[in-house]
């Protein structure tokens, strides 16, 4: 883990904490449990950072706070074909490299709008290598896929009702201005 | 010990034995137990006791790890269950899976099996429409297969039996082609599909039907459901996880928990049936032989009056199993046509489109049917270059879309927002196959499963009168939704494989004489009374329906016939 991201985090990249030698006990961040998919803390991280970048705090709850980039994980881990998991990581393992290229910087050495315009031209880039735009679109679609999956938004933003009652399938007449309920 | 042997016989006798505790055996199993008869249900299946065992439903979408989606694992363990649309995360625990039972495919055959208490009807779509005399002259009619040995008339009252106590909603739509039955209140078509209702009625002159699906779901209290301790359908749409308000017929809500009620019901569950012992001094069957599923080990239990409901193609293959000196090509088949003229349902075609109607309306939330359009070919008369015809599933939702181009602030205000698009609508086929002779199943020579009874051999495939069939329901469908004014029309060969119709039929069919088919108007079979077939296995054509309600129907009035013919 890279000891300037960590203590950015923490908001502690100022005065004289600079000084402390080591910080490895920073690093304990239990690694996700996954059956197939070998993956370094690094790259969890990395993970964890384009989720705040495609699913930000807002008016709503973001992305990370939901753990949605465990959710990403999850599904890759369990439910891709290996081919696809190969193309994912491969992609995953050229991201940095692609970012340093055109921005100077690792993703995470970015900043927050750097982030937002780096990740936004990438998927907007066809020219990229393959294995980066599948990677890139993958994570965007499945973390949108979690967050929607999410109790959060199943319950306080487009609210799923697991009991609907009798009868309770109709035609109605929309009222325009009435918040469409995807989930309604 | 001389008494050994008779005792252990006493112990294993009953009045009746019913293979398979499915949607057909539970039937048997709760009309046999109500008349008194110490009735055994044989099921190759583990235990699934009603609601109980129902260890999803509950579940909210976010508790389900996969979101719904079956694990790449399991998948590739089971490449058949997977084809079947209703194996999910939250359903695939009541699929048999595939290294349980191989079978031999010499045409690709996707066999969808649920082994366990209740059968597939946990996992059916509930769509029960009856048959009509088009359907039961068709053989006669368009000189296939053979003529069935009963009419409408003989079925119509044992419809109207199942369905008081299954709950079947529907409308009373009149029509010659799908008599009405015993209907619950309907919960409706949406705006569009009525839309589509209506315009067909006109440009068709009534010849061409659009009408709500009958389905298995209560909509009405009544006594007869809250005997069976079943409530009204909660409009949840999540039935294949098994259904804790018994709002949609199951074997394991209905017919099974009323049968044990009755102290008459002894049920054993993983007792895999091999074989039908055949007595030939006594010139009947006397009993069946049991392989328990965990030990392997054999046991013999006897009843004077055998039902066999394993599902169609595992009827056919304890049948086919059942060797005797006297029968030895298989219990009944004097003939040689056990396990021939197999057919199935045709569901390869199906057809999308958007209307750009009705956007002052959408509809909210969850229905456990859709659209049913009744067949309209070759009804009256041949009128095709093909035989026979097909029903159609029909359906519209207001699509509603999120915009998902941007990432950030922007698709964070677009996730908390939607927009109505149009009205996707969409049809799919289900149409009626021909019984052929060289549609057959068998046992292999050599091949056995784990408990060493020969595996399944299945020789089925579309043919010309299938394809030409569907080209004229993308051709007929495409008409009547450019008629409607739908836009974007695109039709779809799915491709996919019989089997995943899920309606395999035949092999043991009904018929007048015991020269041309092995059961006669009462489902016994011709050479051997004491033995039934009352599931998939028993049909002489398929017709176009939903066919589960006919084998309930069936079997509901061949126990009615048993306990008669026991009482001579
Ligand atoms: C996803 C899906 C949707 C469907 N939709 C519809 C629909 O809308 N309408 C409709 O009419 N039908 C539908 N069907 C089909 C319907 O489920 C079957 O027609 C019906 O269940 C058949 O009843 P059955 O009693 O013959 O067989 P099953 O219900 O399959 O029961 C057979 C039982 O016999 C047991 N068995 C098998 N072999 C042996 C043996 N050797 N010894 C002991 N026991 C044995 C099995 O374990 C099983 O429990 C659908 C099926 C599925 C899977």
């Amino acid at each position: 883990m890279k000891r300037r991201s960590v203590l950015k985090n923490l908001g502690l990249l100022t005065g004289g904490l600079m000084l402390m030698p080591s910080c490895s006990f920073l690093e304990k961040r239990t690694p996700i449990a996954l059956n197939n998919l070998q993956i370094k803390i690094e790259e969890e991280e990395l993970m964890e950072q384009l989720i705040a970048v495609i699913l930000p705090e807002d008016n709503l709850k973001g992305g990370v706070s939901l753990g949605v980039q465990n959710f990403v994980w999850v599904m890759l881990d369990d439910c891709a074909e290996k081919k696809k998991q190969d193309t994912f990581l491969n992609g995953l393992r050229l991201f940095n490299t692609t970012v340093k290229q055109s921005y100077g910087d690792d993703f995470e050495g970015l900043s927050s709008e750097e982030k937002y315009t780096a990740l936004t031209n990438m998927l907007n880039n066809e020219s990229l290598n393959t294995d980066l735009i599948a990677f890139l679109h993958t994570t965007k679609h499945t973390a949108i896929w979690g967050y929607k999956n999410s109790e959060y938004y199943l319950s306080e933003v487009m609210p799923y009702n697991l009991i609907p009652g009798a009868f309770s399938y109709k035609t109605k007449t929309i009222d325009p201005n009435e918040k469409i309920n995807i989930n309604a | 010990m001389p008494n050994f042997n008779i005792d252990s016989t006493k112990k294993n006798s009953f009045d009746a034995i019913v293979i398979g505790s499915g949607m057909s055996g539970g039937w048997a199993a709760k009309e046999f137990t109500e008349k008194g008869l110490k009735t055994l249900v044989l099921e190759r299946g583990r235990e699934v006791s009603h609601v109980e065992n129902y260890p999803t439903t509950n579940l909210m979408p976010w508790e389900l790890k996969h979101a719904n989606v079956v694990p790449e694992k399991i998948k590739k363990e089971n490449p058949i269950a997977a084809r079947c649309y209703n194996f999910k995360e939250d359903s695939q625990h009541f699929f048999t899976k595939d290294k349980e039972q191989p079978y031999i495919q010499e045409k690709r055959f996707d066999w969808i099996r649920g082994y366990q208490t209740g059968g597939k009807s946990l996992l059916w779509a509930r769509q029960t429409q009856r048959l009509s005399d088009f359907d039961f002259e068709g053989p006669a009619r368009d000189g296939f297969a053979v003529d069935w040995p009963i009419r409408y008339k003989d079925l119509a009252p044992w419809y109207s039996y199942v369905e008081k106590f299954v709950g079947i909603s529907g409308e009373y739509d009149g029509l010659d082609v799908l008599p009405d039955g015993e209907f619950l209140k309907s919960m409706g078509l949406n705006a569009t599909e009525e839309y589509f209702k209506k315009v067909i009625a006109e440009k068709y002159k009534n010849q061409r039907h659009v009408i709500y699906g009958r389905c298995a779901h209560i909509t009405e209290t009544k006594d007869i459901f809250i005997q069976q301790g079943r409530g009204m359908c909660q409009t949840r749409d999540l039935c294949r996880r098994g259904c804790p308000f018994g709002g949609y017929f199951s074997s394991n809500s209905s017919t099974l928990p009323w049968a044990a009620k009755t102290g008459n019901l002894t049920m054993k569950h993983d007792a895999v049936v091999h074989s039908i012992i055949y007595d030939d001094k006594k010139e009947k069957a006397t009993g069946v032989r049991v392989i328990d599923g965990n030990t392997k080990e054999t046991t013999e239990y006897f009843a004077p009056v055998i039902f066999v409901n394993a599902s169609a193609f595992n009827t056919n293959m304890i049948l086919l199993n059942s060797k005797s000196n006297r029968f030895p090509n298989g219990l009944g088949n004097d003939n040689g046509l056990l396990g021939k003229y197999i057919a199935f349902h045709n569901y390869r075609m199906n057809i999308s489109a958007e209307f750009d109607g009705n956007l002052d309306k959408t509809t909210v939330g969850r229905r456990p049917t859709s659209g049913y359009i009744p067949r309209f070919r070759n009804v009256y008369k041949q009128e095709t270059d093909f035989l026979r015809g097909y029903a159609a599933g029909f359906y519209a939702n207001r699509i509603v879309e999120q915009e998902t181009d941007a990432i950030g602030p922007d698709l964070m205000e677009n996730l908390n927002t939607a927009e109505y698009g149009n009205w996707r609508v969409g049809s799919h086929m289900m149409g009626e196959t021909i019984p052929k002779e060289e549609s057959t199943l068998s046992l292999d020579t050599e091949k056995v499963d784990q408990y060493g009874i020969p595996q399944l051999r299945i020789n089925l495939d579309y043919d010309e009168n299938d394809e030409k069939m569907n080209l004229d329901y993308v051709e007929q469908l495409t008409e009547m939704f450019e008629v409607a004014g739908f836009k974007n029309i695109k039709a779809n060969d799915s491709k996919k494989a019989p089997g995943l119709d899920i309606h395999e039929m035949g092999g043991v069919r009904m018929g007048h004489d015991p020269k041309t088919s092995l059961l006669n108007k009462w489902n016994q079979l011709h050479a051997c009374k004491n033995v039934y077939v009352t599931d998939g296995a028993c049909m002489t054509s398929t017709a176009t329906q939903n066919p589960s309600l006919t084998y309930m129907a069936l079997t509901a009035r061949a126990c009615d016939h048993a306990v008669k013919e026991s009482k001579k």
